[in-house]
């Protein structure tokens, strides 16, 4: 068996997020850290030292892109592949290239667990 | 007044009695100012043909003629020719018929032996200033009323757009969850009986319900940001049919294409009109639940008023004599009702809620083809079979 893929994800939707980690965990295949506080990302991350991070995007106090900035100018997060979850997007909103904003992936809400394993796969 | 003074004027006269007739040429003949051509008449019935066949100024009619009399005389006329200035000449004189002629569509009127050859010209040459002068303010209160109905519909786009971002944020977050706390129990409980799952998929449509109407509340708020290139209709009119094709299949209705040839490409956002068409078929098939067929057609030709049905024609965004394209949607359904004409288009307008129609197809159907600087129309077809769903347009967009 291989060691289980540790994912950070950052979104303030609490029972979501709980969700999210029932749904990996129970596939074996991964480790799930919740932070609901996105001002605390970056340190949650620093210290996790996940392999992935779901970041959900229009958040209370510090929003998405300020935490991928934060994490961007640390080297040692530098490199940690991120997947955007978001509410809000609409296929319209994101920049041409279908699934990517800003050259992030990115997944709109409600997506099934599938797709979303399918993405921290195809990203990890 | 300067340049009709200039002009000749045409003159109809309506009189049956021969002498006030002879009076009144008379009197227009040795008229202090104008020049007057006249015709002359004694016959409602005459008064019609000669109007079909002849530009008329001003009528100046009496109310007691061969074939009619009284008030209904002037009723008559004005209910065929609205545009038409009349001034009415009367014989017998009662208090009020000058007020009632007046309110009952003539500029003026006249009672026999009091008036001169001043008074005479005075009254024609008013009448018709009179009667541009209503016809405009006709023009005027139709284009403000339709300004007022295109306010209300902005603003109440602008209401729904405004609260649809926030809402679509606020519910998807739950309903996101509510999905994969369905998923996991599914996996968890995946030798449940029967009455679990069923449980579990009720949970999970009406949770994919709900997630679309927000979709299509989405849809309806970011209207502004299209992004056009010129292409071939029939290419998004088909994948329009792809996507709709299990419900065409389930509820048995049989797809017809009239398709021109050597259509030229319009400039559209692929994305969008896709939506339209998409919309359109669903509109078609929701009335033809028992089966039918829907008939694509797709024509070029130069716009003209009859092209748009007038309920729909609240935008004037095609001038007549254009080169447009047409797409239309000919189903087989029970057609709209003439009550529901006008509201169709009204977001949230449905006669379909119970099987879960929102309102809002038509309405942001319409804004994407504004956003085009198309044209959108619905109406009841010709043979009253169905309704016919039409698209148009401009060959050469800018
Ligand atoms: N092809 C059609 N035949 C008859 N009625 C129609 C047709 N298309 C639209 N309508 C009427 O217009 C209404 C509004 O349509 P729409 O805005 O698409 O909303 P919805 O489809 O959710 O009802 C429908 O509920 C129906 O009453
Ligand atoms: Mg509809």
């Amino acid at each position: 068996m291989t060691e289980p893929k540790r994912i950070l994800i950052v979104d303030d939707e609490v029972g979501f997020t709980e969700m999210v980690k029932l749904n990996l965990e129970d596939t074996g295949r991964f480790l799930v850290r919740i932070e609901n506080d996105s001002t605390r990302a970056f340190e949650t991350a620093l210290g996790y030292r996940p392999e992935l991070i779901l970041l959900d995007i229009i958040m209370p106090e510090m929003e998405g892109p300020d935490v991928l900035c934060q994490l961007r100018e640390n080297e040692q997060t530098a490199q940690i592949p991120i997947i955007f979850l978001t509410a809000t997007v609409r296929k319209s909103e994101v920049n041409q290239e279908d699934g990517f904003i800003s050259g992030y992936p990115f997944l709109a809400k409600p997506c099934t667990v599938e797709e979303l394993i399918q993405a921290i796969d195809q990203n990890i | 007044m300067d340049t009709e003074l200039k002009r000749t004027l045409q003159v109809l006269i309506v009189e049956n009695n021969d002498v006030d007739r002879a009076v009144l040429i008379n009197m227009l003949s040795k008229a202090p100012y104008g020049s007057f051509q006249i015709s002359a008449t004694d016959s409602l019935q005459e008064t019609f043909e000669l109007l079909k066949q002849s530009l008329v100024d001003v009528v100046l009619l009496d109310l007691n003629i061969k074939d009619s009399n009284g008030i209904d005389t002037l009723k008559r006329l004005h209910g065929r020719y609205p545009q038409l200035a009349v001034v009415v000449n009367t014989g017998e004189y009662q208090d009020d018929l000058g007020l009632r002629a007046v309110t009952m569509g003539a500029q003026d009127y006249l009672i026999k032996g009091m008036y001169k050859s001043y008074g005479l010209v005075k009254a024609l040459y008013y009448a018709i200033e009179r009667k541009k002068a209503e016809t405009e303010l006709h023009k005027a209160m139709d284009e403000l009323k339709e300004m007022q109905a295109q306010l209300i519909r902005a603003e109440k786009m602008n209401v729904v757009g405004g609260v649809a971002s926030g809402i679509a944020h606020e519910v998807k977050n739950p309903l996101a969850t509510i999905l994969y706390g369905v998923e996991y129990l599914n996996t968890v409980l995946k030798d449940g009986d029967d009455k679990i799952e069923l449980t579990l998929r009720s949970i999970k449509d009406a949770a994919y319900k709900a997630n679309s109407i927000i979709k299509d509340l989405l849809d309806f708020a970011s209207l502004s940001d299209i992004k056009r290139d010129l292409c071939p209709i029939e290419r998004t009119i088909e994948q329009g049919l792809v996507l709709t094709h299990h419900q065409c299949e389930k509820f048995q209705i049989k797809i017809v294409k009239h398709f021109a040839t050597n259509l030229p490409n319009v400039l559209i956002d692929k994305n969008r009109i896709e939506q339209v068409v998409v919309d359109l078929i669903l509109n078609a098939i929701a009335v033809m639940k028992n089966g039918g067929t829907l008939t694509i057609r797709t024509t070029r030709k130069i716009f003209d008023r009859s092209d748009i049905s007038v309920a729909s024609n609240l935008t004037d965004s095609i001038a007549v004599g254009e080169d447009v394209l047409i797409v239309d949607f000919e189903d087989t359904g029970k057609g709209i009702p003439d009550e529901y004409l006008e509201k169709i288009f009204d977001p949230f307008f449905t006669t379909h809620r119970a099987a879960g129609g929102v309102g809002l197809g038509l309405s942001i159907a319409r804004t994407i083809m504004d956003s085009h600087g198309g044209m959108i129309d619905l109406a009841n077809k010709e043979d009253k079979q169905g309704a016919r769903a039409r698209l148009v347009f401009k060959v050469n967009g800018k």
